[in-house]
């Protein structure tokens, strides 16, 4: 079979360029902002600005465009809908604001120009993955996306901590990509189609697939387990969250997270999720365990961490197991997919705005900031204190910010598909991260410092990043309605 | 002029843009924060006592509504209404924040004073918007709200042990309110099976759903999803009250707690609780609440005597008022549940008397905190001849608290008891040496501290009350004599809420 066969070209008309455009506009943009990037003395403020254009333009063109028809390329194989068009606008969204975070800490820790052009090509590689249904195509995005985030990760150059991290992102990512393409091959040995949505009627009419099938949807849900980093595959995170700059873990902890999940959900309400199908129970009630354990193993660890970045990573590997449960009753609810978009997106903003707030606090080439080193910060500077203050909050799930909406709105699609014991576990263990940010709140309000604390590094870009992830957060918090409604409108 | 329909949020947020000022306030005229946090709680006073005039005591409806659409796609919509049973406890948040404020200021400088009275004033936006919220998840909302201003608050300018009893606080609130939360969730996807089958957070529509409860045995008990409702409500409620066993937050909260916070926690946070048990919990579940209100009794009766005991033997003042409020919550907690109409009267009356008594125990402790920096009561002795005015705040306090007839301590626990003792002779039996016991405690309290020999040679340059605390003190005593004497002109207007309540509630049992 000729990759023609499999791909044929077709006429683009102007519905479909339409769609394909902010794919267009970040990839060239991209490449505007390697070039203008090599300028010696100006180069890091050239691939901002064009970076910030290219962004800015995408989403103009993104939201102008969102309800276009529905438009399917290359034989079905790239899917643009509203649905997926709207996802794709809100990783644009963290771009922007991880864009706007770099300004200022691209220089504070010696990160090379091409950071820019790294986030814009991650970008294009993220909405790549979130519109295709293909496996193949669904793997070469991961590729896309990963490469520029293992160097994003790798970048901070004087550090060895973060070649560290970059080497281990890269081996054990790499892993993860081989054990994709592996099941892939598999799943099409056993279903003979790549097309998520082929492969599901295929298993609706056929109850007994070959062993080979249920081989290779392993093989695929341990790499997605993988990237959205779940209990037992989560042993990379911590380190690369530490290692990686700042604001490249922000944009990670965000948008990696949001596609990885995206794609996740897509492959799982295909492949996994399908009522009165017994072979796949197996794989459901391991999504269930995993779920569980991602929760309890992510807060009770947290708990016992002094850094603020390894806690957060870990209170990351929380939030998957909060997210798995979404997708666990996926297809029981009425609503229970919109839910977890919601619950993705406040999530994603509140971290972007925390790992913000951190960048500004620590030292240049540090580590990761410790508990002590924040004591009594949040009096001193009451604004930078009040938005962590906010972001925490909101990771805790309190009202007046948006991480309360999107949790109640996840748990409420649970209870009402009959998934109490989980809600129940998240619950109380969610009781267990209250304990562990408000500890941070504590650190920041409540204790002395020990030493003189200052900030050194004023650092406006990564300001306004949390001040806009903070005003996101409060909106979405106390008047949720136009998202909520929003995001239903899509899923119609 | 304010139009009615907007009354009871312009009563909530109020509070919230004042705290905007506040924070707004430059920095030149940050001595004068203090005056517009009293100006903030006397206008809240004012539209208190605009709404009292308004509102209609021959109905047993909510009222006032303000309805605004939130997230109907979930069934929640912004909706205040108020009727006889949060009325009392909105005049009494109204009544006693402005005592609070004028009584409790700290005489010195207070560190990041701006912060302080934001947080004074959206802890006010909280208590009222849980008190008059007529949506399930507002009150939610709300009840969490109230969580934040008070962490803050301890952890701040509390004691020396701060922020280990604001953690405590928090996490055993939290403990409780993330499991209603679950019953939350349970209750509105219900909804959706009645008529209309939409989706409603709404007092009004929630009212009307049943569920399933069979009483015949321990087997069958623990089948019915109303006891699983039933208890997740009543857990995060008894946390707040608090009842014995889930107490222990309390005495640390409240000794580590700056003294506008206790009598803010004493007066008008264990309410919540209260008001949680009385206008959810037992309503909604009926059933299930008959059949482990001997139960809850029991473990009233328990927190009245365990903490009178408890009180009987604290040296540390902050901390015998603390026990009396577990020993005197209990009364309501008794009175709610035992599902006689005197009773549940009395408890509605005891949560406001608790709240004037407790809270004017927690200044007369500031008073004396503010004054010598102590609260060992070994170390008193002897002041009634130093500061006569402050011994005679402290016996009206110590009077109304022990319930003496007259005083308005008396008109919340004597229906109480005897609503209670017409079902359960045995515990009321119980319950009534807590009485005497609170006597023992605080006149030994008062004794130790007012009367005999001086222990410190600095006390008789102590300063009498000044005229600040002279005025919240005799606010405070006109209420307490006031309610003493003329229990029907304070409560009278929530009579017929409070008569169809308990005819609803008590049929409900009979008629599941």
């Amino acid at each position: 079979m000729s990759l023609l066969e499999t791909f044929p070209l077709q006429v683009l008309g102007p519905t479909e360029l339409f769609s394909l455009l902010p794919l267009f506009t970040l990839t060239f943009g991209a490449v505007l902002a390697l070039l203008f990037g090599t300028n010696k003395q100006r180069g890091h403020g050239y691939a901002f600005t064009v970076a910030m254009f290219t962004l800015v333009y995408a989403l103009l063109q993104g939201s102008y465009h969102l309800f276009l028809t529905d438009v399917s390329l290359l034989g079905g194989t790239l899917v643009f809908s509203p649905y997926t068009r709207s996802i794709s606008l809100m990783v644009i969204v963290f771009a922007i604001i991880g864009v706007i975070l770099t300004y200022g800490q691209d220089k504070k820790e010696g990160l090379l120009s091409e950071v820019y052009a790294l986030i814009l090509f991650s970008t294009a590689g993220m909405i790549l993955m979130m519109s295709t249904t293909h496996l193949l195509f669904m793997f070469i995005a991961l590729e896309i996306m990963s490469l520029a985030i293992y160097v994003l990760v790798a970048m901070r150059r004087s550090s060895s901590f973060s070649s560290e991290a970059g080497l281990k992102y890269f081996i054990l990512g790499g892993l993860a990509s081989a054990l994709f393409l592996y099941g892939t091959a598999l799943v099409f040995g056993a279903t003979g189609s790549f097309e998520l949505t082929t492969i599901h009627h295929f298993l609706m009419f056929n109850q007994n697939p070959s062993f080979i099938f249920y081989v290779g949807l392993g093989l695929i849900t341990t790499a997605m387990l993988f990237k959205v980093a779940a209990f037992p595959f989560h042993g990379w995170l911590p380190d690369v969250y530490q290692g990686a700059a700042t604001n490249v873990t922000g944009f990670m902890g965000a948008a990696v997270k949001f596609t990885a999940f995206m794609a996740f959900a897509k492959i799982a309400q295909n492949m996994v999720f399908l009522d009165n199908h017994p072979g796949l129970r197996w794989f459901q009630s391991f999504i269930w365990f995993v779920a569980a354990a991602s929760m309890i193993y992510g807060n009770f660890v947290a708990i016992s961490q002094s850094e603020l970045k390894r806690m957060l990573s870990f209170s990351t590997i929380a939030h998957t197991g909060y997210l798995l449960l979404g997708l666990y009753v996926m297809n029981n609810g009425e609503g229970s997919s919109r839910s977890l978009v919601l619950y993705l997106f406040f999530y994603a903003l509140s971290n972007l705005g925390a790992f913000a707030v951190i960048s500004i606090f620590e030292e240049r080439n540090q580590k990761d900031l410790t508990l002590d080193q924040i004591a009594g910060l949040g009096l001193k500077y009451p604004l930078l204190g009040t938005l962590f203050t906010i972001f925490l909050l909101s990771m805790a799930g309190i009202p007046l910010t948006s991480g309360f909406i999107g949790k109640y709105g996840l748990f409420s699609a649970a209870v009402s598909a009959g998934e109490i014991p989980l809600v129940v576990i998240a619950v109380l263990t969610s009781v267990v991260s209250v304990y562990y940010y408000l500890r941070v709140i504590v650190y920041l309000f409540m204790k002395e410092s020990t030493k003189e604390v200052a900030i050194h590094h004023r650092l406006k870009g990564a300001t306004i990043a949390a001040l806009i992830s903070a005003a996101a957060t409060l909106q979405f918090g106390l008047f949720p309605r136009a998202i909520i409604h929003f995001v239903k409108m899509l899923a119609k | 002029m304010i139009s009615t329909t907007c009354l009871l949020s312009w009563m909530i947020f109020s509070p919230m843009l004042f705290a905007v000022i506040a924070i707004l306030t430059p920095s030149f005229l940050e001595n004068k924060l203090r005056t517009l946090t009293l100006i903030q709680t006397l206008v809240n006073a004012v539209l208190a006592v605009v709404l009292y005039v308004r509102f209609d005591g021959y109905s047993a409806a909510p009222q006032l509504i303000h309805f605004v659409s939130w997230l109907p796609e979930w069934g929640i919509n912004y909706i205040v209404a108020i009727d006889g049973l949060s009325l009392p406890l909105v005049m009494l948040t109204a009544f006693v924040s402005p005592i609070a404020i004028l009584a409790t200021w700290p005489h010195g400088e207070l560190k990041k004073e701006k912060f302080f009275v934001s947080l004074i004033m959206a802890l006010q936006t909280g208590m009222y918007g849980t008190f008059l919220a007529h949506d399930l998840f507002l009150f939610y909302f709300f009840w969490e709200v109230v969580l934040i201003p008070m962490f803050f608050m301890i952890g701040i300018w509390g004691g020396k042990d701060r922020i280990y009893a604001t953690i405590k606080f928090f996490i055993y609130t939290m403990v409780g309110s993330l499991l209603m939360l679950v019953a939350i969730f349970w209750l509105i996807h219900e909804s959706t099976h009645l008529p209309g089958a939409n989706p409603s957070a709404s007092f009004e529509v929630l009212g009307q759903l049943k569920f399933a409860f069979d009483g015949s045995s321990l087997k069958t008990v623990f089948s019915s999803p109303q006891t699983y409702l039933f208890l997740a409500f009543a857990l995060a409620f008894v946390i707040k009250v608090p009842m014995v066993p889930f107490h222990t937050w309390l005495p640390d909260a409240h000794v580590q707690a700056p003294t506008v916070g206790s009598v803010f926690l004493a007066a008008v946070l264990l309410k919540l609780g209260t008001y949680g048990l009385m206008r959810i919990a037992i309503p909604f579940f009926p059933q299930a609440a008959f059949y482990f209100s001997e139960m809850f009794i029991l473990l009233g009766v328990i927190g009245i005597i365990y903490g009178a005991f408890c009180a009987l033997n604290q040296t540390d003042f902050k901390k015998l008022v603390a026990y009396s409020s577990v020993s005197h919550m209990g009364y309501i907690v008794v009175g709610l549940f035992s599902f006689q109409k005197i009773a549940i009267a009395g408890s509605l009356y005891q949560m406001v008397n608790h709240g004037i008594s407790a809270g004017g125990l927690f200044m007369i402790v500031g008073f004396l905190y503010e004054r010598l920096h102590t609260r060992n009561l070994q170390e008193f002795g002897g002041l009634a001849k130093v500061v006569p005015m402050m011994a005679i705040a402290f016996m009206i306090m110590t009077l109304s608290s022990v319930a003496l007839p007259g005083s308005n301590g008396f008109v919340g626990e004597f229906p109480i008891l005897l609503g209670a003792f017409q079902v359960h002779p045995i515990y009321v039996l119980f319950a009534g040496t807590g009485v005497i016991l609170g006597a023992i405690y605080a006149l030994k309290a008062y004794q130790m501290v007012m009367l005999g020999p001086k222990t410190r040679n600095d006390l008789d340059h102590l300063h009498d009350l000044n005229a600040r605390e002279i005025t919240a003190m005799i606010v405070l005593t006109v209420f307490v004599f006031g309610i003493g004497f003329f229990p029907k002109t304070f409560f009278g207007k929530s009579d017929a809420t409070l008569d169809s309540y308990a005819n609803q509630v008590i049929y409900k049992v009979g008629h599941p």
